[in-house]
């Protein structure tokens, strides 16, 4: 198998001191489907940014596809797709000429571009909303926009940090469906950030948990959970929330 | 220039289309000291140190002027929208050039400012402003524009990009606007009276795109005006586009 992602001691630290990754390593093979799972503020945003190029790290490696982000950033560019936190949509565009517009930037013909605007309309059932400007969408239409667009250049890696945050409960189920089957059809290597354990039990199989920059379990889910209660069954939620405190007592006893 | 950087010009430019507060707000000021000047004091423009092009000659370069002080607002509006909504960020992750997020709408903003500024010539001919060089003259005016623009949008998206405020692209016109009146704006250099002006209006940049245009047009000025002024706006718009590019490393994506 083949690394798709691979970071090597990796270090972050902000301008106002915070150290938000202290030497991150993780390797994660080609159409895996990975979760960074961490409470909040414990780096993963980071390490995401940091990955996708939006921001520079301090120290340590990374390569996306064999691609060195130092070397060649917009060739990382080209085969990763982003989807984060916030909606990062033009509220004065229309839906379709947004998805038409993302299209080109990423070097489609304007038919292709067209032709892929009409597929992820469809897929995301955004039918309706196609002449619509994006500022006026649902809440939920415009987390499935914001997701189209990250899908618009049919990425060979998808960021997806926090996704399904603001979707209700069946645009959640369209838009797993949709990441699911490109993960197994078109092996396209998911790496998921979220605070839904649910989703990610679902959907992952290989998984990182970090705690304060640092990484403290590193495998799959099974054996995370099979790790934390060797002879229950518990689920991924119980099974991180068991660990998460138990490395804060033990934080506290050291203390 | 790849098809993604002039996706990003045109886009740019829509967006002012759609939103023409900024370019329509410095033609409309543009028009106003022209007709106004001319209206109000456009009789001393017999006098012998206003030349054959009369007033209206004499005071049109103050509408190209005014034109990119009112328009250069456009670009840091754009990028400050784009900032808010967070679709900078996209434009951030795509395989473009970073460089080009920032100058693909102050070329917007330029090329705006150069279409309004054929119209204010166009409206200056039909009123009667000469043209001493015929087309040549036009190709020197909007030689001139184009830098005096491109100077004024770069400082304006750049200390927009390094406040994160939309107000602050205006800073820029305020800041230019005093220079207006510490210049030969109004008057030739032979009628100024007060030797303080005369002396503050020799290191106004200003006097230097005013008098480069009077050369082109009523030639009531020389040659000399033209060249150093195009030498020194030559100079701000490339200290004004690297302080934009420099300021976008502040961004906070």
């Amino acid at each position: 198998m083949t690394a798709e992602i691979l970071v090597h001691e990796l270090f972050k630290k902000y301008p106002n001191g915070i150290e938000a990754l202290k030497g991150i390593s993780l390797e994660i093979q080609k159409g895996q489907f990975f979760t960074l799972l961490g409470p909040n503020g414990a780096g993963k945003s980071t390490l995401v940014k940091v990955m996708t190029t939006l921001i520079n790290k301090d120290s340590g490696d990374f390569c996306i596809a064999g691609i060195n982000p130092e070397i060649n950033q917009s060739k990382i560019q080209k085969i990763i797709g982003v989807a984060s936190q916030d909606n990062e949509i033009d509220p004065t565009e229309k839906v379709e000429n947004l998805l038409i517009f993302q299209g080109r930037l990423f070097g489609l013909t304007k038919p292709a571009a067209v032709k892929r605007t009409n597929e992820l309309i469809q897929l995301f059932e955004l039918e309706k909303e196609r002449n619509k400007k994006a500022g006026v969408l649902s809440g939920g239409n415009k987390r499935r926009l914001h997701c189209a667009l990250a899908l618009v250049h049919r990425p060979q890696i998808l960021f997806l940090d926090e996704p399904t945050v603001g979707m209700d409960p069946v645009a959640r189920a369209n838009f797993w469906e949709v990441i699911t089957q490109l993960n197994c059809k078109e092996k396209v290597t998911v790496f998921l950030t979220t605070q839904y354990l649910d989703e990610a039990d679902k959907h992952a199989f290989e998984m990182a948990l970090i705690v304060d920059g640092k990484i403290q379990y590193s495998g799959t889910i099974a054996n995370f959970k099979k790790m934390v209660n060797p002879i229950g069954e518990l689920s991924l939620d119980d099974s991180y929330l068991q660990f998460v405190k138990a490395l804060s007592d033990q934080e506290l006893t050291n203390n | 220039m790849n098809t993604a950087n002039i996706l990003l010009i045109e886009r740019g430019i829509i967006k002012l289309v759609k939103n023409p507060s900024a370019p329509i707000m410095g033609f409309g000021m543009s028009l106003f000291f022209l007709l106004v000047y001319n209206a109000g004091i456009g009789g001393i423009g017999s006098m012998e140190a206003f030349g054959t092009g009369g007033y209206l000659s004499f005071v049109f370069p103050i509408t190209i002027i005014s034109l990119a002080m009112g328009s250069s607002a456009g670009a840091g509006q754009t990028l400050n929208a784009d900032m808010q909504s967070g679709y900078f960020k996209r434009l951030f992750l795509s395989p473009v050039p970073r460089w080009i997020l920032v100058v693909a709408p102050m070329l917007a903003d330029t090329i705006s400012s150069m279409v309004f500024t054929i119209l204010l010539i166009v409206i200056g001919a039909i009123f009667g402003v000469s043209f001493q060089f015929g087309f040549i003259s036009v190709l020197g005016i909007l030689l001139l524009s184009f830098l005096w623009s491109l100077t004024l949008c770069g400082f304006s998206a750049g200390i927009m990009l390094r406040t994160g405020q939309h107000q602050s692209a205006a800073i820029v016109t305020n800041a230019v606007f005093p220079l207006l009146f510490l210049s030969t704006t109004f008057l030739p250099r032979e009628l100024i009276s007060a030797d303080w002006l005369l002396a503050v209006s020799w290191g106004n940049p200003v006097t230097y795109i005013l008098e480069g245009n009077r050369y082109l047009l009523g030639g009531t000025s020389s040659a000399s005006f033209f060249l150093i002024g195009l030498l020194l706006f030559a100079i701000t718009s490339f200290i004004s586009v690297t302080f934009a590019l420099s300021s976008a490393k502040k961004i906070k994506v």
